[in-house]
């Protein structure tokens, strides 16, 4: 008899053991959500006026979430989170250091466009009449303003081809021809606004030197390509000297065509690219504007050197491997859009976290002082069938942290010191069961296996209903919602799991025990009837 | 005996059903007062669902006057500044701003990062340390309208639910619980403008679970109890208040049980170490603990056995056949019933045990 239910409690005990060893063993731990470990959060919504709809937007977002995962795992970060939510793109960052950079990565939302220089204009913009008078014996064939340029260099890599004069000829009115102005007149024109940076314009753009500040202005021309005809780019950090950017262009027409149309019309400096140099602009940003030394290049052969450190290299290379989304995204910093942004610092997170855990370990001690002080060794069994319900949640919890990237985040810790609660209660209906039998005339041991079938159904009724509930809201809602959903569901699931394996075999045996079954300030429950008498 | 030990030993017998008018009309006042000030003094709405961004720094030593002075010119009147438990809070409602700015001709992006820079300079913190979120108006009505969506789902699965497994009179007497609870929680936010975040949006949520389960646990022993109107031609009333008396101690225990952790994150979490985040849960949380409870026994209760005395038929109790609570079966020293196993075939004799 004994054996009967020592079995089964042993089995429950080494199976919920076995499994929290092998979730040590497999190093699954729980992952924590940016608001405990801090991090950076983006959520993405489509500006209102964008064109698509229906299967193309769709189509379209799915791209864009494929794009920036790349973009950020390129960002080294470890446990990134990239989901669609409807129309919205959710992008979880949690741990990663420098929040501003992932920022920009994961925001740059325009179209990256090669265009040729062609003009380099001082840092302000120069008021025409001075202008006039400054430039009045300049050419007009050649670049404006006498600065001195550091841009970077695009050496050759590809065979010198006798074929250049013949490779791809540009379209007539790309690039800097018939820009409606003379180079001249741009020194004393404005930077070009964001609303204005269009493909078929000429646009101005400052370049920044590595504080952020304007040193020399670019006129550029129209873009002779796009991020599109790119296949991929990578950095390098070539003979161990300097870093490189490493371009891989689309074969064929759309592709290594339209670059070589760019670099011949570059390097032959024809009235297309005057300056011989290409730029390559994202978003109104100057990434890059090398200077062309080949008119001819194999597509996977092109080689970016110049002034890069690791990150710019690194940074450029990303810009060209994923520069354009199929989307335009509202600003996350703008209010006014749907998008937005959380930066969550490293230590208030952990602040978080520390309060979240103290507070559930102080909740847990004063509930388990009152279950011990009501029912005794009945309460000690619940403390004990909690631990058990417990270890298993974490081991799931680990578990889907691991395979699903779920992260515990705050709601989810506050979740699971309200189920603390809600746990002990099926204990509680239990006990109280157990003691209204004894009252009524039955012995412990009778009680203890009568009452449970009892009390576990109604724990069970009243449990599927919360399992219901929170299905309901896991499958119809979004975001904290859901993950607040799944944790009371799990709790609601594992409570009964461990009031049947464990809470029912522990109290079954604790029955058994003559020792307790006479004392009633041990087991908590009244002496029976039969026994009084 | 003392009531604590009558108590304890399961033997009160709270007279619950004259209790039933007067605790319902003072859970109707309060209901009246929630729901008009709902109605006239409105939520506090959290920056989710206006639109607007929020700082936090670690920071000791700081006077608001101060970080007033160094925030831009054009945010530093509505910015919500709070100091306490060493974190620098602000919090600005950014859509409002971002509409001024944008008439002046910048871009509202410029704003969040004025803000953080100039918090940068009055901290003296890195940039890194500053924990900053922005949101659109939309984003907070989204998710309250999926939630919103999710509930009305809630409210049919389980109205089928507790109707297919107990009565209809109980389901309509648990979800007019559940109503209650949620609306005299969210009527209280109304009254003391607590504000109302996505986490509060999720605290109101779990009142809703807690609530019902808790009302669940009710029926189930009113369910198990019902057979004494056949056998022993007890009113539906005397039933039901029998039930809610075995049931109050474990109603009583469970509430303490459930209420002990939360008022340990309420006090600990958010009061001692100062996480603010954590207020917002457990405040919500800990108000409607406390009334889901109490209106599974006062709400819940009354009105499934009123609906059953106007509505529920008689003769069909007596010809249903009820799974008798086994605890039951025995001799009540409070009632004079003496029920024989044979006496309702319905109940299977006890099972032997197979090895003894």
């Amino acid at each position: 008899m004994k054996r009967q239910v020592l079995l089964p409690l042993l089995a429950i005990l080494i199976i919920v053991g076995g499994l929290f060893g092998w979730s040590e063993a497999a190093g699954n731990d729980v992952l924590l959500g940016l608001d405990l470990k801090g991090g950076a959060e983006v959520v993405l919504e489509p500006v209102e006026d964008t064109e698509l709809s229906g299967d193309a937007l769709d189509e379209a977002l799915d791209k864009s979430v494929e794009i920036i995962r790349n973009r950020v795992d390129g960002l080294g970060v470890a446990e990134p989170d990239i989901t669609r939510q409807g129309n919205r793109i959710v992008v979880q960052l949690p741990g990663v250091e420098d929040q501003r950079r992932a920022l920009e990565v994961v925001g740059q939302t325009a179209e990256l466009r090669f265009r040729p220089v062609c003009a380099i204009l001082p840092a302000v913009p120069i008021k025409l009449d001075e202008a006039n008078n400054q430039t009045s014996d300049g050419a007009n064939d050649g670049p404006v303003g006498i600065l001195p340029t550091d841009q970077d260099e695009l050496p050759a890599e590809g065979p010198e081809g006798s074929e250049s004069s013949t490779m791809g000829s540009t379209p007539d009115g790309i690039g800097c021809e018939n820009l409606g102005f003379v180079p001249q007149d741009a020194l004393g024109m404005e930077n070009t606004e964001a609303d204005d940076d269009e493909a078929e314009n000429s646009v101005i753009f400052p370049l920044l030197d590595s504080e952020g500040n304007p040193y020399q202005r670019l006129l550029l021309g129209r873009t002779m390509l796009t991020g599109a005809s790119l296949e991929t780019a990578d950095a390098s950090f070539a003979g161990g000297f300097e870093w490189q950017v490493l371009p891989v262009f689309r074969s064929g027409a759309d592709g290594i065509d339209l670059f070589n149309a760019a670099a011949n019309a570059c390097y032959n400096r024809n009235s297309k690219c005057q300056t011989g140099q290409l730029a390559i602009v994202l978003d109104g940003v100057i990434e890059s504007a090398p200077t062309v030394n080949t008119p001819f290049f194999e597509r996977d052969q092109i080689v970016i050197s110049g002034n890069f450190d690791q990150n710019r290299a690194e940074d450029t290379a990303l810009v060209l491997k994923y520069g354009s989304l199929p989307l335009e995204f509202g600003d996350p910093t703008d209010p006014t859009s749907g998008s937005r942004v959380r930066l969550v610092s490293a230590t208030l997170g952990q602040d978080s976290l520390d309060a979240g855990v103290t507070a559930g370990l102080v909740g847990l001690a004063l509930v388990a002082l009152y279950m011990i002080a009501y029912y005794k060794l009945l309460g000690l069994a619940a403390m004990l069938s909690l631990a058990v319900s417990g270890t298993m949640l974490w081991v799931i919890l680990s578990w889907l942290s691991e395979t699903r990237s779920l992260a515990l985040t705050l709601a989810g810790v506050v979740g699971l010191i309200v189920s603390i609660g809600t746990s002990l209660d099926s204990n509680v209906v239990y006990f109280e069961h157990l003691k209204e039998d004894i009252r009524n005339g039955r012995t412990l041991r009778s009680a203890v296996d009568q009452s449970f079938p009892i009390a576990f159904k109604t724990i069970f009724w009243a449990n599927l209903a919360s399992i219901i509930g929170a299905a309901i809201l896991y499958f119809l809602t979004v975001g904290s919602v859901r993950g607040f959903a799944l944790m009371l569901g799990l709790a609601s699931i594992l409570d009964l799991v461990a009031t049947y394996f464990f809470l029912r075999p522990v109290v079954k045996l604790m029955g058994m025990q003559k020792a307790i079954q006479d004392r009633s300030w041990l087991s908590g429950l009244p002496l029976s009837v039969g026994e009084e008498s | 005996m003392s009531v604590l030990r009558r108590m304890y030993r399961n033997e009160t017998s709270v007279p619950f059903a004259k209790l039933w008018k007067p605790v319902g009309l003072c859970s109707l006042l309060v209901l009246i007062i929630s729901v008009s000030s709902l109605g006239f003094r409105g939520l506090n709405l959290g920056l989710e669902f206006e639109g607007g961004g929020a700082w936090e720094v670690e920071a000791s030593g700081i006077e608001v006057e101060q970080v007033r002075n160094a925030l831009p010119q054009s945010v530093s009147d509505a910015a919500r500044i709070q100091t306490g438990g060493g974190v620098l809070r602000v919090r600005i409602e950014l859509s409002k701003a971002a509409q001024t700015s944008l008439q002046e001709g910048e871009s509202g992006g410029d704003i969040v990062q004025e803000v953080t820079a100039a918090l940068v300079v009055v901290t003296g913190q890195d940039e890194s340390a500053i924990s900053v979120s922005t949101a659109g108006p939309s984003w907070g009505e989204e998710i309250t309208d999926k939630a919103i969506n999710a509930l009305i789902v809630f409210f049919i699965v389980i109205a089928l639910y507790i109707t297919i497994r107990l009565r209809w009179e109980m389901a309509v007497g648990a979800l007019l619980a559940v109503a209650h609870d949620i609306l005299i929680t969210i009527g209280l936010y109304a009254l003391f403008q607590f504000e109302v975040t996505p986490p509060t949006v999720i605290a109101f949520l779990t009142i809703m679970g807690y609530s019902l389960y808790d009302t669940l646990v009710v029926f189930d022993k009113v369910r198990d109890n019902e057979h004494m109107l056949a056998n022993s031609k007890l009113t539906y009333t005397l039933v039901v208040e029998k039930a809610l008396n075995q049931v109050f101690m474990r109603s009583v225990n469970t509430s303490i049980t459930s209420i002990l952790p939360v008022v340990s994150v309420l006090v600990v979490g958010s009061g001692i170490m100062g996480a603010a985040t954590l207020r917002e849960f457990a405040l919500a949380l800990l108000i409607g603990l406390i009334i889901g409870t109490f209106s599974s026994l006062f709400v819940a209760a009354p009105t499934a056995t009123f609906l059953r005395n106007r509505f529920g038929d008689a003769d069909s109790d007596s010809n249903r056949s009820y799974r008798l609570s086994e605890a039951v079966k025995k001799k009540s020293k409070n009632s004079q019933v003496v029920v024989k196993t044979p006496s309702n075939p319905a109940i299977p004799p006890r099972p032997r045990k197979k090895r003894k």
